[in-house]
């Protein structure tokens, strides 16, 4: 499918989040508000996209931004679905239920950013000890243990 | 001689024997291992690495001796022998030479079908032994397939003893003619698959598979007690090519006396040599695929060589 | 204790006893040095590297060197790869699954001192000499095989300065690490370790 088509039908099912449709790394991406994330993204696995392929998350410094990459195999199109989740209560809905793969892909994205998938059947730690403290990937982590690069190398 | 005094010497023969075939078992495993995967085996100790068991005997020897904390210490320390009795007692009833066996009994064939069978107690209780839960899987996988390959291994010796009409090993030699081979072909190599499953060698040996379970049920056994078992697993594959060389292959045939032991010898190695290609060219078989291929496959292959022996013995 | 050190200690008290030592002590590390089975604890890219020198090109069964893939049977254990800080309990519990004499060998940049991960990481072990003794280090990143069979053939060189009479103290986490030192990490201390396995602070065996 090219991207113009992928574009139009998209904007057919949203019109008015068509303005924020862009085109990153060749495959269509959309930026929805976090409380119709869950629902665009059951919009559009019914449109074909069957697969997700990546879950992961952007510190943007007042709010981290969830970023879906999806693929469809029947339209050959992929895309990106993103939210921005506030900091201060960085929730976000599951995708457990539209997609399996989703269930270790958000662990990690709770194991290094802190962001809690509610409807997740088994949130834990995955990828660091389970009494680690902190969540690495934030901006603001601090560790005493991180040898900084120096200069001269 | 007193006859205790006789019986001992015989048992120090056979653990001797069977030390030895072990010793040079494990160098040719190691070599044909090496040349399927095209590269050389040990080169290093003596002409074409053939004195690697020097090296490693020693080291085996000395190691640390551990017992894991919670295992039933006699049992564990009992097992290996278990394991390694029963081999040593089935190569006794085989007909070496013609009308010449260690231990020439009436019943030989079927001494030599059932004693083996123990090897499934000393595998139960080295799994159980451990106190480890994955050796106790690969131990409880390794008793069923050992208990489910002895049906079709010994129905692929009933036809020989049909054949025969004797339970005698050495009257089973004495009888034996050149085209029993072709016509007992089928219970041949339900034989060699067989014995290769009762093993757990080859594409079979999935209770030691070393990516999942870490070597099964000899997983906590280290140094020597680990080296009795591999050689009570080399002295089966001897002892099970050795009974089908002289059985199915004719013992001596063509040759006589001295040279017949030889030809023995030789037929042994070759066979020897089937299993250990076996082993290193097929990829291991699933526990139920291996299992329904016994009941599916090789129960109804060994009914037909019945069928096919059953309809030529009236013409003998 | 085992067979051989009453042996050494036989050997040691008998006068003139020292010439069959230093005779069964070339022999014992004449054989272990010939028939050395190797635990790959392959955590990265450098077990890809081991794989290698396993196979027809290299193939270091040449050397009398097999991979076994049960700690209890095996002598060495190359450590081939990251170890990150969740992992190292791991490790170090099948360190101690081994049975005396063993020898560590840490392969590639990562096990010897972090390597590229020694900068700007929250969770790698930098250096495998934090928890396990090594006695040989092979730096590359990853090593080639020969660079592998080349430590094999150096353990062994090691190897022939021991003997079966001298007890060698192999130290464990708790002596090694500096837990004072922040940038090191808290390692797991002797005293969290498994009560199964667990081992004296430090431990005595004959070579």
């Amino acid at each position: 499918m090219r991207i113009e088509e992928l574009r139009e039908r998209v904007c057919a099912m949203y019109p008015d989040l068509c303005p924020l449709f862009s085109i990153e790394f060749g495959d269509g991406a959309i930026s929805v508000p976090l409380e119709r994330v869950h629902s665009a993204a059951a919009d559009l696995k019914e449109m074909g996209f069957d697969r997700l392929g990546m879950v992961t998350a952007v510190d943007r410094g007042e709010e981290f931004e969830i970023v879906y990459r999806l693929q469809s195999r029947d339209l050959r199109a992929g895309m990106f679905l993103k939210a921005l989740v506030p900091r201060s209560d960085p929730r976000v809905p599951s995708m457990c239920d539209l997609w399996p793969a989703a269930n270790w892909q958000e662990r990690e994205v709770y194991d290094l950013f802190g962001i809690v998938f509610e409807g997740h059947p088994d949130l834990r730690r995955i990828l660091l000890p389970d009494d680690w403290e902190g969540h690495p990937l934030r901006k603001d982590y601090v560790d005493e243990r991180i040898i900084p690069r120096p200069d001269y190398i | 001689m007193s006859s205790l005094l006789l019986g001992i010497l015989w048992g120090v023969a056979g653990v001797l024997v069977i030390a030895g075939g072990a010793v040079i078992g494990v160098w040719w495993e190691r070599k044909v291992a090496g040349h399927i995967q095209l590269r050389y085996g040990p080169q290093q100790i003596g002409p074409a690495g053939s004195l690697q068991m020097l090296a490693d005997v020693p080291k085996l020897l000395f190691k640390e001796d551990i017992v894991p904390s919670g295992a039933d210490r006699p049992l564990f320390k009992w097992a290996p022998l278990m394991a390694f009795a029963p081999v040593a007692a089935a190569m006794a009833v085989i007909p070496f030479a013609a009308g010449w066996a260690p231990f020439d009994t009436s019943v030989g064939v079927l001494f030599f079908l059932a004693v083996p069978s123990l090897e499934v107690v000393a595998i139960l209780v080295a799994a159980w032994a451990q106190r480890n839960s994955y050796a106790a899987i690969g131990g409880l996988r390794a008793a069923s397939q050992m208990i489910a390959y002895e049906v079709p291994r010994t129905l692929a010796v009933a036809p020989l003893v049909l054949l025969a009409g004797s339970l005698r090993p050495t009257e089973v030699v004495a009888a034996w003619r050149w085209w029993w081979l072709p016509l007992l072909a089928i219970a041949f190599v339900v034989y060699l698959i067989a014995s290769i499953a009762e093993m757990n060698r080859g594409p079979f040996d999935l209770p030691e598979a070393e990516s999942e379970l870490v070597a099964g049920y000899f997983a906590d056994y280290s140094g020597m007690r680990w080296a009795i078992f591999m050689m009570a697993e080399y002295g089966a594959v001897i002892t099970a090519s050795l009974f089908a060389a002289a059985t199915f292959l004719g013992a001596g045939w063509p040759f006589s006396g001295a040279l017949g032991v030889v030809a023995l010898v030789v037929k042994t190695s070759v066979l020897v040599t089937i299993v250990m290609w076996t082993k290193w060219t097929l990829p291991r078989v699933r526990q139920d695929q291996l299992l329904r291929f016994c009941w599916v496959v090789l129960v109804p292959a060994t009914l037909v060589q019945l069928a096919i022996v059953g309809v030529v013995l009236p013409w003998m | 204790m085992a067979a051989i050190d009453e042996l050494a200690e036989f050997l040691e008290r008998t006068p003139g006893g020292g010439i069959l030592l230093t005779t069964v002590d070339a022999v014992m590390n004449w054989a272990r040095g010939k028939s050395l089975w190797t635990f790959p604890m392959g955590t990265a890219c450098c077990a890809m590297e081991f794989i290698a020198a396993s196979f027809s090109r290299f193939d270091f069964d040449r050397h009398g060197t097999i991979p076994r893939p049960d700690p209890r049977h095996c002598d060495v254990m190359v450590v081939a790869g990251t170890v990150t800080r969740k992992m190292m309990p791991a490790v170090k519990r099948i360190y101690d699954q081994m049975p005396e004499p063993k020898w560590v060998v840490a392969m590639g940049n990562c096990a010897v001192s972090g390597g590229i991960f020694y900068y700007d990481t929250y969770s790698v072990v930098r250096g495998v000499d934090e928890f396990l003794p090594v006695d040989v280090y092979i730096a590359g990143c990853p090593p080639r095989p020969e660079a592998l069979q080349d430590a094999i053939l150096q353990l062994r060189k090691k190897i022939a300065t021991e003997s079966i009479s001298k007890r060698r103290t192999r130290p464990l986490v708790s002596d090694l690490a500096l837990p004072t030192d922040p940038r090191k990490g808290d390692l797991l201390s002797a005293a969290d370790a498994d009560e199964e396995d667990e081992a004296p602070a430090t431990r005595s065996v004959s070579a």
